[in-house]
């Protein structure tokens, strides 16, 4: 479904990825976990169009990604959740929902996406006219993710959706993504930090580390790599 | 007895005046504030954009005549509001060739330089419009002639002046319309979503770029129709435009940024403000007045008076 091969991305001169390949297959969840400054969510939004790469190619499905404009790109079925959530404050949780549901598709969808949404998060059904801005974080991230969904997604990426929030929310942040995945069979692209977490559900995990992938592989192959246990899991 | 009778009637003929007076100003008000409240794009332009609407209305009423056939009454009125269109055609252009080198997302990540580079832009297209005004309509004061000026509705001991009056009833309309738009429309809440945060708008498939220059066209085309109301109840010439960004931006901030019904209420304030105090000053010292109500505005509630703060804190 997506297929990055040997992407370049440079800010200035500084090299934020080299030579990242990456694939995610329809139906997978796929996970690429790493240290701060990895350079994670450089690539999503290298995926989005926010940011222009210095080489490579990403494939999604029959089209040459890089070919399309970054406004094009949510039409063709893909969802970004950024990082630090980026609702749109002054807006109410409804409305935020319903630009999540600007693209065609979503438009097309928008009465069983958004039944699904307040079923998945009924907080977001209770605060309805409440501006985006004044809901508490973990409000927000479910919020983000929501205006996600609200696109009818083929593919959903989440940029580290347990930023900044306690560790119960972030338990129910992460049950609500594997339902989603489950459930709704969305193709899902995580990033975290919380290597645990990520991994653990996962189809398929990419180490990245200093903008290369380091380490790649199938759910059991990276619990059971020695490295990892030892740099991320603390075992 | 009498005195004081006289004193109420004053009071409440300077309430009327600066009810009227204010609702064209929240109409200008409401265009600025969706570039510089909504957007944050500092245009210093924003009054000369309003004397584009104020010639705009004159030359499709008086000067051409193009609207004479519907009479003295209606053509002042639908000049006005023809004002917008064709300014936000101009808005339109300027933001697509100029100003959005300076806005938008490409700028978003350093934001104090992208004002500068606004403030710079803006101050120069305001330069250019307001001396290519005096180039192409020369510097003698214009006014949009209408009948309406030279009569009254009396309420009581109160005077009405109709051609202001009509101005306040269609810069209601209009900035009730503009509110519905941006509240209901999905064109409109794409406009405030991409104003609010780019990324996430470019994310959710919103053609920023596109969005900001429609914002823009708007938000001077508003202005513009403002402008077009007052002509006909007030000379102008091509240097008017900085006289009014002054009331213009006090009403935005008075209103609270961010907030398009803000803004309304923030010029009408003005208005209020400015025909109020000539019951206790004298009249030269009317703008003084305002920056009087502006700055304790800001020292006690720099929110605004109507600002809805959705930052958490
Ligand atoms: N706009 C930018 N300009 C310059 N350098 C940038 C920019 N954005 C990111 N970088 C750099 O690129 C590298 C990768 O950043 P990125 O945000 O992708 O990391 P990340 O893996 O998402 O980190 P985190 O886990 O902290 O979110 C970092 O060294 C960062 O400083
Ligand atoms: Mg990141």
């Amino acid at each position: 479904m997506l297929r990055i091969r040997s992407l370049n991305v440079a800010y200035g001169g500084l090299h934020a990825l080299t030579d990242v390949s990456l694939e995610v297959e329809r139906g997978q969840f796929v996970a690429v976990v790493g240290p701060n400054g990895a350079g994670k969510t450089t690539l999503f939004k290298t995926i989005s169009g926010v940011v222009t790469p210095v080489a490579g190619e990403i494939r999604y499905n029959e089209h040459d990604l890089l070919a399309v404009p970054p406004a094009e790109r949510a039409q063709l079925g893909i969802a970004h959740v950024p990082e630090g959530r980026q609702v749109f404050a002054s807006m109410t949780v409804m409305e935020n929902l319903e630009m999540g549901a600007y693209a065609r598709n979503g438009r097309a969808r928008w009465r069983e996406s958004l039944e699904m949404i307040l079923a998945l998060f009924p907080v977001l059904g209770e605060r309805r006219t409440q501006l985006a801005g004044t809901l508490s974080g973990g409000e927000q991230q479910m919020l983000a993710i929501g205006r996600g969904l609200a696109s009818a997604p083929e593919l959903l990426m989440l940029d580290e959706p347990s930023m900044g929030l306690a560790p119960a929310v972030i338990d129910a942040i992460f049950e609500r993504v594997h339902q989603i995945h489950k459930q709704h069979g969305l193709t899902i692209l995580l990033v975290e930090q919380r290597v645990a977490e990520a991994l653990e559900s996962c189809d398929r995990g990419y180490v990245l580390e200093t903008g290369r992938v380091v380490l790649e592989g199938a759910h059991d192959t990276l619990m059971s790599n020695s490295a990892v246990r030892r740099a991320y899991l603390g075992m | 007895m009498e005195e004081l009778k006289w004193l109420v009637v004053d009071f409440f003929q300077a309430f009327a005046a600066g009810l009227l007076v204010g609702g064209t100003y929240g109409l200008m008000c409401v265009g600025l504030g969706i570039i510089f409240g909504v957007m944050r794009v500092v245009n210093f332009a924003h009054g000369d954009f309003m004397m584009l609407g104020m010639y705009a209305a004159y030359y499709l009423v008086t000067g051409f005549g193009v609207l004479a056939f519907l009479g003295p009454y209606a053509a002042p009125i639908v000049g006005a509001a023809l004002a917008g269109p064709i300014v936000f055609v101009i808005g339109w252009l300027l933001h697509r060739y100029l100003i959005a080198r300076v806005t938008g997302a490409r700028v978003v990540s350093a934001e104090a330089e992208g004002h500068y580079s606004q403030i710079i832009l803006t101050l120069g297209i305001a330069l250019v419009l307001a001396n290519g005004g005096l180039i192409l309509f020369g510097s003698t004061p214009l006014s949009v002639q209408t009948p309406l000026s030279r009569e009254s509705w009396e309420i009581g001991l109160i005077f009405l002046n109709q051609a202001r009056t009509i101005g306040f009833l269609m810069a209601v309309a209009f900035a009730i319309g503009l509110y519905v738009f941006l509240t209901r429309s999905s064109l409109g809440k794409a406009l405030r979503a991409a104003a609010d945060n780019p990324i996430a708008a470019a994310y959710v498939g919103i053609d920023v770029d596109r969005a900001h220059r429609i914002a823009f066209g708007l938000g001077v085309g508003i202005t513009a129709v403002a402008g077009g109301l007052i002509a006909s109840s007030q000379s102008f010439q091509p240097y008017i435009g900085f006289d009014f960004v002054i009331v213009m931006y006090a009403g935005v901030v008075l209103g609270g940024m961010g907030s398009i019904l803000g803004a309304f209420w923030g010029g009408l304030t003005i208005g209020l403000v400015q025909q109020m105090s000539t019951l206790v000053l004298p009249y030269q010292l009317q703008n003084t007045a305002i920056f009087v109500v502006f700055l304790l505005i800001i020292f006690f509630r720099p929110q605004g008076m109507f600002g809805r703060v959705w930052e958490r804190t």
